[in-house]
């Protein structure tokens, strides 16, 4: 008899943990910068649309009306998204280092941004940074192939030097295939030579 | 117990095989953080997700109590999932060149932080989040998600 007991209980257990309504809950954050975006929040009922910081919606099925946009406290966000809000990870960032012509040398502006790129490796706790070499189209394919793998070895190599680990480094060339501003061939163009690094 | 036998066997073998099977089909992204219990799911096999495993269109990725995940896609969209959440990838399509861009996630359960990436900002219309009670298009950037 009490085992009978037990198994209607968890049976009207099991019945409630699935009857219960399902429901998605929507909050717009700022990004780390401040910016807020916009968000549309849409079901078989119509569309709403989110825009303000903090603004919160919770649809509770396909054919129920979203609850009208409400801007709710940082203390109800953390109740239900501390746990997710502490793992978040960040966005990668791209830098874009120049070189002077025919070179692996980088120009003086793009070597002053080198600080700025290690701290960023470090802030977001980086394991895995894309070096990508480019070049502009003057010479042939094949030369820019070369040029654009040594300048991105280059980089990758003052970045080793500065303390980040090679093997966290992904290092790959593009030479004169991709560039930044289109050209025609043989064309040299500042702003094709370059190396994009990519802190993920 | 032979069923017993055989099941593990073919457990292990689908675990043996992963790697292999990952590496065939283009990847779309990697997994930055990884706590806890975190699995990824696709037509062939169920696999551990480690840090800077990647993944493709799609998997399904899920998340056990106490764990976390975080995925960064090539497009630079961030979604990280809190504990118990599964999400699935349905489409992902980042090529700007040829205006091939779609990003359609299906939210089944869970907790979500969502960052939108470079397919939000050049095909708004191409990005969706479904979820089992309504669908979520995205034009920029930051916001949190839970499915319950």
């Amino acid at each position: 008899m009490p085992k009978r007991i037990y198994l209607l209980i968890i049976g009207i257990g099991l019945l409630v943990i699935s009857c219960c309504p399902q429901n998605t809950k929507v909050v717009l954050i700022p990004e780390p910068g401040g910016n807020v975006g916009r968000l549309t929040v849409t079901n078989e009922t119509g569309t709403v649309e989110m825009n303000r910081a903090g603004e919160a919606i919770v649809v509770s099925d396909q054919k129920s009306a979203p609850s009208p946009p409400e801007i709710i406290s940082a203390a109800e966000i953390n109740a239900d998204f501390a746990q997710v809000l502490a793992v978040e990870v960040s966005q990668p960032e791209h830098f874009v280092l120049y070189f002077k012509s025919q070179s692996t040398e980088l120009t003086a502006e793009s070597e002053a941004r080198l600080p700025e790129l290690l701290e960023t490796i470090s802030r977001n706790k980086s394991q895995d940074v894309s070096v990508i070499g480019h070049s502009d189209s003057t010479g042939d394919y094949q030369y820019n192939l070369a040029l654009s793998k040594r300048r991105a070895i280059a980089v990758s190599g003052l970045l080793i030097r500065q303390g980040v680990p090679a093997s966290i480094i992904q290092i790959s060339s593009h030479g004169e295939k991709n560039p930044l501003v289109k050209t025609a061939d043989n064309v040299s163009e500042p702003k094709n030579r370059r190396v994009e690094v990519v802190v993920r | 117990m032979r069923m017993c036998c055989s099941l593990f066997f073919s457990f292990y073998l689908l675990v043996q095989m992963s790697p292999a099977a990952l590496a065939q089909t283009p990847f779309i992204g990697i997994f930055k953080s990884v706590s806890g219990e975190v699995v990824l799911i696709n037509s062939q096999n169920t696999v551990k997700v480690l840090p800077n495993m990647k993944f493709a269109q799609g998997d399904t990725i899920r998340t056990g109590s106490d764990s976390s995940v975080g995925l960064i896609f090539v497009d630079d969209t961030v979604i990280s999932l809190g504990s118990n959440s599964e999400m699935e990838i349905q489409s992902f399509l980042f090529n700007p060149v040829e205006k091939d861009l779609s990003f359609v996630t299906r939210l089944l359960r869970g907790t979500f932080s969502f960052i939108s990436g470079q397919i939000a900002k050049l095909a708004p219309r191409e990005v969706q989040l479904k979820t089992p009670d309504a669908t979520l298009g995205v034009r920029g950037t930051r916001f949190l998600v839970k499915v319950d």
